[in-house]
Order: structure tokens, then sequence, then C-alpha cells
């Protein structure tokens, strides 16, 4: 992440435009690649050598990029940079306790120790240092002294990215950046986007959301609890974080009221044109889609299903209470009768996150949303203990769900 | 089932992320409002005070399931006299219901008032800071108050550890309030007059906190928002000016101060780098005055491809030069000597100045970098004598306090006035038949001088 002094922007008709840097342009590939190469040569250095050597980069490099900012986007580079770093103390002597024996012989001094010896034979500096260095047994006692600051830190472990990953990752800071003022994010999801992702985001970043349903998909606006009384611009640093998360589907765009140097101004952006990429990692298959995939092809083959139709966009079921959303895997809806049913599939997850889906789906069920939910046979739970923690009768499977199963429940 | 009725009846209060959250069959009062988007009567946490009053007034059965606070034996290893004014201004926060602020000037012993207004409280206590000096600062004032009742917690600076004694900063409070605002009941708001900036009000909004003490010496703010003072703590409850309390409890000083000449060899290098950097100036009609043309300096010199890069580095040469002036050192160094047998703090603006003339002086530095236990340890030390000049950057500014140093030695800083007065209290302190001296190294034939000059203007 970077810091508020890192970040670049500008503001065109009341939109807040973060800076970027293209990855096409060879001039910011080199300033990436020299700066990637200078931490890949301070390995094992002294972090006050590889901050000098950046500093002057900062002044080489930067002009080229923009005579005027260019000097902030190559520290920015850098932060960024040092975010990947790792750094150990130079030395195994305790500089703490060389440092304290230094400063208390010399105030045991009944004169200031003087720095070079006198006719008086007055105390000295070096008297000082050559009883420290014989109880330490180092050999330069004032050396040693001062190891511990951070400037003497040694770079142990650095996480080389690509150029191209730099870059990436620096046009996604300065967006998150500019959000570290936002007082709300408001959020578009089409229907094909992952809600069930975005909640698990929203959740994670301790945000609130309103949802609303538009023509297209639905409307989240995030924020936090202290935003009920005025607006505070105290969550624009976990909406910032929240982003990435975002970016891990599509499609959205987003919209969110930022200050930028002190003017109230707009961010916009949305998954088609923002080019830009998450660095979170998208999370794996999770347990069970293959019987996901399963039943949605042995549903399309299925000859009489009743009137219901498999929806293809999941349906969200808000649940406030808990802070989150019921996203079930699949949404029914009978033609004929107008009836909406969802359906769950549970997998072999952990107990923590089977509980917690339980007591979302028996949520849901008390706000009057009619929810099925399968289980693979063998799941931790016994069925007893499953039926009475969700509310209902589960539909049992063995390796693939049947649809003619879920039908008869329906 | 006559029980199951009472309590289905009763309000209940529960404390989340910075708010407080009612449930019950009843509307809660005022100034609950409903949110729709968890479904739940809400208000920022710091309505806890009013409401409970007002549910223990109305006889409005209810249940506190919000404060987590507790009780705490607190009890003062320090034996102190408080000073007369000190004693008034606590009876005036007590009689105003625990809540308020105190207005002393500097050097008057207004962190003793917060020692004596905690253990009083005896109750679990947050202390918010502005700086981390003065949170390593209070975390060895309360340490050595109470600790061995409690342990002392910190939060902020690279520390994490939530104590019922807690000292934290306005940044670190602004960000994790939320999380432990339920824990205090009592809060002490350090210069005060940072609390009612824009992003530190949601602190207070946050913070269960019945009990609350801001102080400073200054409460007005340029932008007027210290009008907001008396909702976020308290109204001020008690007021002493400088004036009031000086001759006898603010120390007299003698200001010297010390012109320091390069040497030879330094002024022929310092003209020559003068003449480049002026040579530039004059090329492109520039003039350098305020801290806004220095920035407008560097620009032109960096994006100017003839001279751009020597003005640069010879601005930069001319500034080492001074700032590594060989008298300078020489002359600190005849200080420290003359002053070996009392207590002495250097001061000097440059971080990387107080490593090297530690390194060179054998004399323990102070600055930002240093930790909270290091930082406690040398002052105790430079308090019982065992350490007769300690070296320190800015860190002690603004309220620090430092409180056995006679003599000071100030080696180079901005002009800001207020700066320069706080730096001053701090040697400023009430000590039987101490004299304070102050020095001020000033090399000559440079901007400093000026900057001296301007300092000297400011009158208290």
């Amino acid at each position: 992440m970077l810091r508020n002094e890192h970040i670049l922007a500008h503001v065109n008709r009341g939109r807040v435009v973060p800076h970027r840097l293209s990855a096409d342009d060879g001039r910011v590939t080199e300033v990436a690649e020299r700066l990637i190469a200078c931490y890949e040569s301070h390995r094992e250095g002294p972090r006050s050598r590889l901050e000098r050597e950046l500093a002057l980069l900062e002044e080489e490099l930067g002009p080229r990029l923009d005579a005027r900012r260019g000097f902030k986007v190559v520290r920015a580079l850098g932060k960024l940079l040092q975010d990947r770093a790792e750094w150990a103390p130079p030395t195994s002597a305790d500089p703490y306790h060389v440092r304290t024996r230094l400063f208390e012989l010399a105030a045991q001094m009944p004169e200031f120790p003087a720095e070079k010896p006198d006719l008086l034979q007055s105390p000295t500096r070096e008297d000082v240092i050559s009883r420290v260095s014989r109880e330490t047994g180092l050999e330069d006692p004032v050396q040693v002294m001062y190891a511990d600051r951070q400037k003497a830190q040694i770079l142990r472990q650095f996480e080389r990215p690509t150029p191209e990953e730099l870059i990436s990752r620096y046009n996604l800071a300065q967006v998150q950046g500019v959000l570290y003022s936002a007082r709300e994010l408001v959020v578009d999801l089409g229907r094909e986007a992952d809600a069930e992702l975005i909640f698990r985001y929203a959740k994670l970043m301790e945000l609130i959301y309103r949802i609303e349903l538009t023509g297209s998909g639905y409307r989240l606006c995030l924020d936090g609890p202290l935003s009920l009384f005025g607006p505070v611009r105290k969550y624009g640093l976990r909406i910032a974080k929240f982003v990435p998360g975002l970016m891990l589907t599509q499609p959205w765009s987003l919209s969110a009221g930022v200050l930028w140097r002190g003017r109230e101004a707009v961010l916009e952006l949305d998954s088609e044109t923002s080019g830009l990429t998450s660095h979170y990692r998208r999370p794996g298959d999770e347990p069970g889609d293959e019987v996901r995939r399963a039943f949605r092809k042995a549903w399309e083959r299925s000859r009489d299903t009743g009137g219901w139709e498999l929806e293809s966009g999941a349906g969200i079921i808000p649940l406030p209470g808990l802070r989150t959303a019921l996203v079930p895997d699949f949404s029914l809806l009978n033609r004929e009768t107008g009836e909406l049913a969802h359906l769950e599939i549970l997998g072999f997850w952990t107990e923590r996150h089977l509980i917690d889906r339980a007591a979302q789906i028996r949520e849901a069920g008390e706000r009057g949303a009619r929810v099925l939910v399968a289980a693979p046979e063998g799941l931790g739970a016994t069925p007893e203990a499953l039926d009475a923690a969700l509310g209902k009768e589960v539909i049992w499977y063995k390796t693939r769900l049947d649809p003619r199963a879920v039908l008869e429940n329906l | 089932m006559f029980s199951g009725i009472l309590f289905r009846s009763v309000i209940r209060l529960a404390y989340e992320s910075g708010t407080l959250v009612a449930t019950g069959p009843e509307r809660p009062p005022e100034p609950f409002v409903w949110d729709e988007r968890t479904e739940q009567w809400r208000a920022p946490a710091s309505a806890y005070r009013e409401t409970v009053l007002r549910l223990r007034r109305e006889n409005i059965p209810h249940r506190d399931a919000a404060a987590a606070f507790g009780r705490l034996r607190l009890e003062s290893r320090i034996a102190l006299e408080p000073r007369p004014y000190q004693v008034e201004a606590l009876r005036a926060w007590r009689a105003a219901g625990l809540r308020g602020v105190i207005v002393l000037p500097t050097g008057a012993g207004k962190t003793a008032v917060a020692v004596e207004a905690i253990g009083r409280v005896g109750r679990s206590a947050l202390v918010v800071v502005p700086t981390l000096a003065l949170l390593k600062q209070w975390y060895s004032v309360l340490h050595d108050a109470f600790g061995e009742s409690v342990e002392v917690g910190l939060l902020g600076g690279g520390y994490h550890q939530v104590t019922p004694l807690t000292v934290t900063t306005y940044d670190s409070a602004y960000i994790h309030a939320e999380r432990y605002g339920d824990r205090f009941a009592f809060v002490v708001y350090d210069e005060v007059h940072h609390l009612p900036a824009p992003k530190n009000r949601v602190i207070s909004q946050m913070l269960l906190a019945p009990y609350a003490l801001g102080l400073t010496a200054t409460p007005e703010r340029p932008d007027g928002e210290h009008r907001l003072l008396p909702e976020l703590v308290g109204e001020v409850v008690y007021r002493r000016s400088p004036e009031e309390l000086a001759g006898r409890y603010l120390a007299p000083y003698e200001l010297v101060r010390i012109p320091v000449e390069l040497t030879a060899a330094e002024r022929v290098e310092y003209a020559q780098a003068d003449a480049v950097y002026r040579d530039f100036l004059a090329k492109h009609r520039l003039s350098v005055r305020s801290p806004e043309d220095w920035q407008r300096f560097i620009l032109v010199a960096a994006t100017s491809h003839s001279g751009g890069r020597e003005a640069l580095l010879a601005a930069r040469r001319r500034r080492e030069i001074v700032q590594s002036a060989y008298r300078k050192g020489a002359t600190l160094e005849t200080l420290l000597k003359r002053h070996w047998s009392d207590r002495t703090i250097v001061f000097t603006k440059s971080v990387d100045e107080v490593y090297a003339l530690s390194q060179r002086f054998l004399i323990p530095g102070i600055t930002y970098e240093t930790l909270a236990r290091e930082r406690k340890d040398i002052l105790d030390r430079f308090r019982e004598g065992r350490y007769r000049a300690i070296i320190a950057s800015d860190v002690l500014n603004e309220g620090v306090d430092v409180p056995e140093a006679n003599v000071g030695i100030l080696l180079a800083g901005s002009a800001s006035p207020r700066e320069y007065v706080q730096r001053l209290g701090r040697i400023l302190r009430p000590r039987e038949g101490k004299r304070a001296i102050l020095y001020e190294l000033v090399t000559t034939a440079t901007g400093e001088e000026f900057t001296a000059r301007r300092r000297r203007e400011v009158r208290f």
C-alpha cells in the first residue's frame, strides 16, 4: 500500500483521475527495471545505502517520467518494492548494551572525556571506548552502538516482481490511495458477478452494506457503523482494501465520493475499462464446484422439470442481522406459478464455515426465502444435527445431485 | 413467567464498532436512530453517558452489556505535593461531573494533574496524545506512578498492547478506537486542541468513556473549531495563564547566543557553493524566502537541463557545511565541558546529527526512533544524575517533560515561534535555586542568523 504522500491524481470536471503508468511505455518499464535491479543488487546490504541509492535514482529517473511529479512516481514505486522486502539486524552484538556502557562510563568520568589527550592527562574519549572494547570483545564499539537503527538493517529477503507486475500494482495502489478519503463506496454488480466473493470481502473488511435491485443486477452501498450519523472518512482505508477483492470478479462499476486536495470529487471505475488487475489471490475451486457443474448439466438434460427453470444469475438474500448476504448456488423460478426457490449445495467445508452457512440459511428462511439444502453423505455433521441446525430437511446425495431429488422437494 | 415478561421489556445496550446498539421492544431514547442497514437502533458510543443517566433517571429497566471497563486499584508510587492551582483545577473538574478541559501553561505540570485524576477516578483509562514522543513520555510517567498496580499499555508507533491503562496517539485512536472503545471508563486527551480536527473528532464518538479530561496550554484553534470542545470533552473548567504562574512556579532563565564562525577552509567552500546556487537563482529570477520558494527552486532545478543538478548539489553542500561546521562541534564540546556537573540537554533538528554527535561525544541520543523503554531508561538515568547530558531531536517538543535539566543548548532550529517557546518551556521547570541557561549556537554567514533573530522577537 502507498502512503498519502505517494498518491498522485488530478481532477477533471469533478472526477478524480488517479495517476497511472503504462507498461507499454518503454521509459516506464526501464524505470521499473532499474528500481527492481537496485533492490536486487542491495541484497545483504545495509538499508541506509539502499535508501541513498534510491534517493539518487529519484533525482535521475524521476524527470524522465514526468518533469514535475516524476520523483514522486519513483518514490511510490520504491515504496511498493519496500513492501516486498524483509530486513534483519547486521550484528549479533547487542547495540543497546554497548551504547549504554559507553554512556555510563563516559558520564562517570570526573571531567568531560575530551576528543584529544591534553597535558593534564584528563580522561579522553579513547579511554572510554577501549574499556568498552575490552568488556565486550568488540573491536570498534562506536561502530556497533547504533547498529539496531532501521538504517543499519540488512536486506535479507526480496520478493522480486517483474516490471509489469510492479506497474500493475502501482496503478491499483494509486486507485486505493485515492479511496483512503472515501466516505462510502457504491458498487453496481452485474448478475454474472460472483456476489458471494464480494460479500466475503465486505465482511472481512468489516464494512456495512445496503443493497438494492437494479435493472441489470444489484447496487451495493458500503460504509461503516458510524456513517449513520453523518459522513465520516474513517472507512476509506477499508474500502481501499476491499476494492482489489471486488476486482477478482466482474462485471461491476463503482463510484466513491472522495476528498482530493481538500475538494470533493468522485472516483468512478468499471470492470470493462479500468484495465486494473487485482493483486489478491483468486480463491481456488471450492469443494463442491464439480457437483454444481454436474447438477447444471443434468438439469439441462432433464425432460420434465415441472415448470421450474434454473435462473442464470444467482439470487442475493440480504441478511442485515448477520452483516452479510446469502448467495445461494442456484435460483429456481416457476414460470407458471411465479414461485421462487433457492438451492444451496454444501461441501466438505470446515466446521466453522458449515456453522456460519447454516446460520445464514436459517436466517434466510426466517426472512421468508425458500432455500433447499443439499449435502453430500459423509459430511462431518450427522443428518439429525444438520437438520436441527438448519431447521429443515436436507437433500442428501452420494457423488452427484440428481435434479429429480431436488424437484421432489420443491 | 413474571421474570420473563420483565426481561422482555428491558432495553439492552451493547457496544459495536464504535457505536452503541440498543435492543428491546421499546424505542430507545435520543440520540438513537434506526439503522436500516443492520436493522438495529444505533447511537454513537459517546452517547453512553447521557443514555445511561437518562435510563436511570426515568427508571427505565435496562441491561448494560456495552461497558467492558472495570475498577482499577491504582496506587501512585510517586508522592507528589500538588501545587495549589493543580488542586483547584482538579476540584473544578470534579465539580463539572468528571468532564471538561483544564488549561495550564507549558511547564505547569499538566501531566501531574492527569495522573492525579486517573488515580482518583480509579477506572480503566485511555490517554490520547498527539506525538510518538509524548506517547513514550506518558508511558514513562504512568509506569512510574502506577506500574506496581497495573501494566501500562501502548497503542501506536509500532506498539499494540492494550491494557486497562493505555497510552495511544490521535492517529492510532482514529484507527483502533472502535475496537477498544468499550474498555475505558476515562479518557484523557493531552494537547486537547488536536481533538476538534475533523479527523480526530470521530475518536470521541467511538469511546463509551463517561469521564473525560482535556489538557492544553492553548485550547483556541485558528479554524475556530474549538467551539466543539464542550461537546467532545466538556467545558473549560479551569484556566491559568503563564503570567499568573510566572516567577513563582516557572523558573527564570538566561539566554546566551553564541555566533559560530566558519573556519577559513569552510568559508571558501561555502562561498563557492553559494555562488553556484545564487547564480542559478539569478538566472531563473528566483528568490528563496519561504518554504514555498524553496519548493519552487527544487522544481526548477530538477527540471532544468543547464546547471540545475549543480545548483541542487551546491544548495545541499551549503547546508551540509553549516550543519557540520567544525567550530559548532568544538563549541559544543566546550559547553559540555563547562557544564559537566550540570544537567544539559542538547537540541537539534536533525536526527542524523543526534546520532553523529551521540557517537562523537558519547552522550545518549533520543529521537523519534528511540523505543519507549530505552527512552524512559535514558531520562530516568538523566534525572538520577547517572547521565550528565543528553542530545535530542525535535521529540522533546510539545509538552514533553524533562524535569532536571538546567542547561539547554540549541543547535539549529526552525523559525517557528511556537516551537521555540515550547522548547524553552522544557527547561523552565521549577526547581529551588535553579538558574537555567539556554545557549543558542548560530552559524554566521548563513540563513540561520536571520532565523535566530526572528525567534528572539517572540515575547512572553
